[in-house]
């Protein structure tokens, strides 16, 4: 007697046991963005990260998944964060030289950018009202994620809200990038992939590369170096404020 | 290829992580991690083959690595709706601002005779 198939809902019980749903689902959606992109002659407003995000967020709601549940899986692609961002001493390296080259309007870039991030931010979120848990989750936001959630806990802010803030200022850059380099004019392919990395830090570098490989190189390079410089330097001139 | 160097970025965060636990509590893990793999590429004169391959990967694809996050995002934002406007105003401001200024700042300096090539 031929044993009976599993029902699918013993398939569905047994998947959600495993990380593997979660990742298929991420890796799918993130590749549909991917190909929506690119079918879109890489608009920028069809960012990848937002598109898989969506297809997600509808799918768990179809499946009701709870977000607990996707996290466990998926977090085997969260992790890699963290070593993405170690990374970042390659781009960083290989940058010196340009660095050297350019250093007084790259680091000038840098302070400024990262000040104008974190001042328009906080003074704007104060000014409508938000309160002071949404204000401190404005500090990093402009920081990677993983930095920016790491500064978050030590300036006594919420790393949830950071993150949640740090994903959308990453998408918006990405997405708006583009307009705001026109607009002010800004030509030179390392210009605009630095600014695109001061602010919109992984989700923007990953766009940059996209469009030019010399953009990319020096997005990679900006979020590097705010990473680093504000993981020492906002703590400290938060602390140094109180 | 690939494996050597991602064991070795991964030496470099174990250790970042484990010097940003017991000496430096200020600075997150990944960050030490950087610095240190940095100090070593500069002592060496030169990228490994295995680590700049999965560097450039990693650049590559780093959207996709924000996705199991971002998502919470969205599960969040309700969480948010009262002060939403405030939200929204304040993250796109500051994103336009940001890109803006650094643009200018970069563009500015680089013409008033920097000896860049």
């Amino acid at each position: 007697m031929r044993p009976d198939l599993p029902a699918i809902h013993e398939i569905w019980v047994y998947l959600s046991g495993s990380p593997l749903l979660a990742l298929i689902l991420t890796l799918a959606a993130y590749q549909a963005g991917v190909m929506i992109y690119e079918r879109t002659q890489l608009n920028p407003l069809a960012n990848p990260v937002l598109i898989a995000v969506t297809l997600i967020a509808l799918a768990l709601a179809a499946l009701d998944m709870p977000y607990a549940t996707y996290f466990e899986g998926a977090q085997f692609v969260h992790f890699l964060l963290g070593t993405a961002t170690v990374s970042l001493a390659v781009p960083i390296y290989k940058g010196l030289p340009s660095l050297r080259a350019r250093l007084l309007p790259l680091a000038a870039a840098l302070l400024g950018g990262g000040v104008t991030s974190i001042v328009t931010a906080v003074v704007l979120a104060r000014l409508l009202g938000a309160d002071e848990t949404v204000v401190g989750g404005m500090y990093a936001k402009s920081l990677t994620a993983p930095i920016a959630m790491g500064v978050a806990e030590r300036i006594g802010a919420s790393p949830t809200l950071t993150a949640v803030f740090t994903v959308t200022t990453g998408i918006l850059g990405a997405a708006l990038g583009r307009f705001v380099l026109d607009a002010v004019g800004c030509r030179e392919w390392w210009q605009r992939g630095f600014a695109i990395g001061v602010a919109a830090h992984g989700i923007g570098t990953s766009r940059a590369f996209s469009v030019h490989a010399e953009a990319g190189a020096y997005a990679g390079l900006a979020m590097g170096l705010h990473g680093v410089a504000g993981a020492i330097v906002i703590p400290w001139a938060i602390s140094a404020l109180r | 290829m690939m494996i050597d160097g991602l064991a070795r970025i991964l030496v470099f965060q174990g250790i970042g992580e484990v010097i940003s636990k017991f000496v430096f509590p200020l600075v997150p893990g990944p960050v030490i991690g950087l610095v240190l793999l940095l100090a070593y590429l500069a002592w060496r004169g030169g990228v490994p083959e295995g680590v700049e391959l999965v560097s450039a990967a990693f650049m590559r694809y780093l959207g996709v690595l924000f996705v199991p996050a971002a998502v919470g995002v969205v599960l969040f934002w309700p969480h948010l709706q009262r002060q939403a406007l405030a939200i929204i105003v304040a993250l796109v401001v500051s994103a336009v601002a940001t890109v803006a200024a650094s643009a200018l700042i970069a563009k500015l300096l680089s013409r008033g005779g920097s000896d860049a090539p």
